[in-house]
């Protein structure tokens, strides 16, 4: 993997150049000699202006709600090769431009009255040459708008209610824990591969209930969304010949509700949960015709979890518990990717845990581990012999997370690996963020794919991809 | 971690307590100061400014060799515990816009071996998380404050069992008296510790740290403290404004107390998890406290 890196003296400059924008900065002489003497010539003006322009005399206004963030992105797909989904059958891959886009995101929140609060969360995206969204839209720019939180907050005595759009996490895993399955993903493109920075809201209402260390948590879902199917071009798109689409309610009356009770004690913090659910991710089976539409199947659920943490010293450990009943057996450890037609409409109990740490190496550095395994409980039940799940045995996913924060934290350099239990794909990442200043920022990504035949994920295999990113915040 | 009421350890004066001359050791000093520092801090609403850049020498001058970093902060403290010794505080980031709303609670403790807690909310993670930062050693940084030269080793509070002290000498230091008190760390802190040895310059009139010097295992000075425009706010001599200058990275921080609040009315409940994730219930509590300041 790392062989692979460095064939691409592209990425490696990038990253380098990222670097050398990171160690500019003090254009002042350095002290030499000593100057730390007894009498030091310091004094506290270079931050006078702290005192003079204190922040009450501003007035307030209902504009200093609004943050917004302003972001050009460019991504390519940096390896000619060819990948082999099945044996004889070669398909190839050629360096390309993926994505070329402006983003603009944008957060409001007013607390227009005591215990009142409306917070709006939104994106903008700008597709430009090249970008594949680019090429689906006839290679034309294409826009796309979309509201991720649109909510109204009531607080009152012990309580609070929250209706609108807005996301649910449950489970204590970092980035890899299964009971984090409230809200729906989006895996649109290799840009996004955190699930943090992929869940999608949906219409809630969330009712708390507050005590001096313990929580209730509620909330009922009347419009259960799906995770959306990647558009043609993207990374994630495979022409199947047939319509893969959203799930067709009809007169269909959907809801999801769960309960969750969080308590803390000192080094520790516990929860317990219990919801009905449906999975994020739909099944299709095979258009009756053999073309046209894909069936959409929707895969109702009852989870029970538990989740706890423990810190001791610099180690955080983490541990979730997820008993599904009644569910449709996953079949793709990899959120987003969508097997057709293989699966069998034979529900199931599945048991899955995810165990991790995450430990401070230093104040500056971490490293967070994550294991996701699951299990189907009755995995032959219903079965004729000639079949089988698609997951027999234990299966899942793993994901380690490293951090390292320079100059105060100014200068990022990450790492994540990710890969499935069966070793059947390795998803590896690095990047390196620099905040130039208070509104400034750079980003730069190297990520490599390696997968085999066995995963869906062959179709990335060998893939390598540069990135960069610069970002406006105001 | 407690920032702010750490940081006024570094600048915060006693009222007008004075020690006599059969009391005047290191630590008689140091423990009138954690004192005064609880009653001066308790129930207190601080506005602040956190400006960091790398520095070097103009014209004999410490000046930037950049434009500063600002983070502007609010924070609210409370003392609670037994004989009123730990603290509860919670930090809300206002700018700079790419970390505003970002929510750290912390609980501190003065008893000698009991690990802070801390939790943060950060909207990406959509949820509290417990930040396990237990402690640094001898050779390793301990965490940033904020991105800041403070760090939580600057900045926690009490636990001055883990400290023996020594009064040196007394001294002149920006035109004031000052008593110069040199702590050295036992043998179990010394393992928690960058610092070696510190020496406290405190103005003996008003019990503000002027000026401390952080040494490390080999005898060298790595960071200093400067502390300037001593006031009277609200009844309490404070350094409104202090720096931190990294000698080894050349980078400094200054932390301005833009406004500071103390023996306000508030409420326990709001030093919970609770104000991180409750953005109506922390609005309306914070708006409460602005009010008391009118």
């Amino acid at each position: 993997m790392l062989k692979r890196l460095f064939l691409y003296p592209f990425a490696i400059a990038l990253l380098v150049l990222a670097t050398l924008v990171a160690g500019q900065g003090t254009k002042a002489e350095e002290p030499t000699g000593d100057p730390f003497g007894d009498e030091l010539n310091f004094d506290d003006d270079l931050f006078g202006d702290a005192f003079d322009s204190p922040e009450t005399t501003k007035e307030a206004s209902w504009l200093d709600g609004f943050t917004v963030r302003l972001s050009q992105q460019l991504y390519w797909q940096v390896n000619n090769h060819s990948v082999e989904p099945r044996p004889g059958l070669r398909i190839p891959k050629q360096a390309d431009l993926e994505n070329n886009r402006l983003g603009l995101n944008f957060r409001y929140q007013n607390a227009f009255a005591p215990g009142w609060l409306l917070q709006f969360t939104g994106q903008a995206r700008w597709y430009w040459k090249d970008d594949y969204e680019y090429q689906a839209n006839n290679d034309s720019i294409a826009t796309e708008y979309r509201i991720n939180e649109l909510y109204l907050q009531r607080s009152f005595d012990q309580q609070s209610l929250k209706f609108g759009r807005q996301t649910v996490v449950w489970g204590e895993t970092v980035g890899n824990s299964v009971l984090d399955v409230i809200n729906h993903t989006e895996f649109r493109d290799f840009t996004i591969i955190d699930i943090e920075d992929a869940r999608l809201n949906q219409w809630m209402l969330v009712w708390d209930v507050f005590a001096a260390d313990s929580q209730w948590s509620s909330f009922i879902n009347l419009y259960p969304e799906f995770n959306p199917v990647a558009v043609p071009g993207s990374p994630f798109y495979a022409n199947t010949g047939y319509n893969i689409g959203d799930y067709k309610r009809g007169s269909q009356t959907l809801f999801e509700a769960g309960t969750q009770w969080r308590k803390s004690f000192e080094s520790s913090d516990i929860s317990f949960m219990a919801a009905y659910l449906y999975e994020n991710q739909l099944r299709y089976d095979y258009p009756v015709a053999g073309y046209g539409d894909a069936l959409a199947k929707k895969n109702d659920f009852v989870l029970l979890g538990f989740s706890a943490n423990r810190a001791i010293g610099k180690l955080l450990l983490n541990a979730d518990l997820a008993v599904s009943l009644g569910v449709l057996p996953n079949e793709s450890p990899f959120p987003g990717i969508t097997v057709a037609g293989s699966g069998l409409d034979i529900e199931k109990d599945q048991l899955g845990a995810s165990l991790g740490f995450e430990y401070a190496i230093s104040s500056d550095q971490s490293i967070s581990l994550g294991v996701q395994a699951n299990k189907v409980l009755n995995e032959s039940k219903g079965l004729t012999p000639q079949q089988t799940i698609v997951n027999e045995g234990i299966f899942g996913s793993w994901l380690v997370r490293y951090r390292n924060a320079l100059s105060n934290g100014n200068l990022v350099i990450s790492s994540t690996l990710q890969g499935d239990l069966a070793a059947d794909s390795l998803f590896v990442s690095l990047g390196l963020d620099y905040s130039i200043n208070d509104h400034w920022a750079v980003a730069g990504q190297i990520i490599s794919t390696t997968a085999n035949q066995q995963t869906p994920m062959v179709m990335f295999d060998a893939d390598v991809r540069v990135g960069a990113t610069v970002t406006y915040s105001f | 971690m407690t920032l702010f009421k750490a940081l006024k350890f570094m600048c915060i004066t006693a009222l007008a307590v004075n020690l006599s001359a059969e009391e005047l050791t290191g630590e008689a000093i140091m423990q009138t100061m954690e004192d005064t520092r609880r009653s001066t801090n308790d129930s207190s609403f601080t506005r602040l400014k956190l400006s960091s850049c790398t520095f070097g020498v103009n014209k004999g001058r410490i000046a930037c060799g950049e434009r500063p970093r600002v983070k502007v902060l609010e924070s609210v403290s409370i003392n609670h515990g037994k004989d009123n010794k730990d603290t509860k505080s919670l930090t809300i980031t206002l700018e700079p816009p790419a970390e505003r709303g970002i929510g750290m609670l912390t609980y501190g403790y003065d008893e000698a071996g009991r690990n802070n807690q801390t939790w943060l909310y950060l909207s990406a993670l959509g949820r509290v998380k417990r930040i396990a930062g237990g402690d640094s050693d001898e050779e390793t940084e301990p965490a940033s404050i904020f991105g800041s030269e403070f760090t939580t080793e600057d900045t926690d509070t009490g636990k001055l069992a883990e400290y023996s002290f020594k009064l040196l000498e007394d001294a002149t230091q920006s035109g004031r008296r000052v008593w110069k008190v040199e702590s050295l760390p036992n043998a179990e802190r010394a393992k928690k510790s960058r610092y070696s040895r510190t020496v406290h310059y405190i103005d003996q009139e008003r019990y503000v740290v002027l000026r401390s010097e952080m040494y490390d295992k080999y005898g060298k000075e790595i960071k200093r403290v400067m502390a300037s425009r001593v006031e009277l706010v609200n009844d309490n001599w404070l350094a409104r404004s202090v720096t931190m200058m990294n000698l080894v990275s050349n980078r400094l921080s200054n932390m301005a107390f833009v406004e500071i609040y103390t023996d306000l009315d508030i409420n326990d409940a709001f030093l919970t998890q609770r104000t991180l994730t409750d953005n109506a219930y922390r609005e309306t509590g914070l708006e409460a406290l602005r009010a008391q300041t009118q």
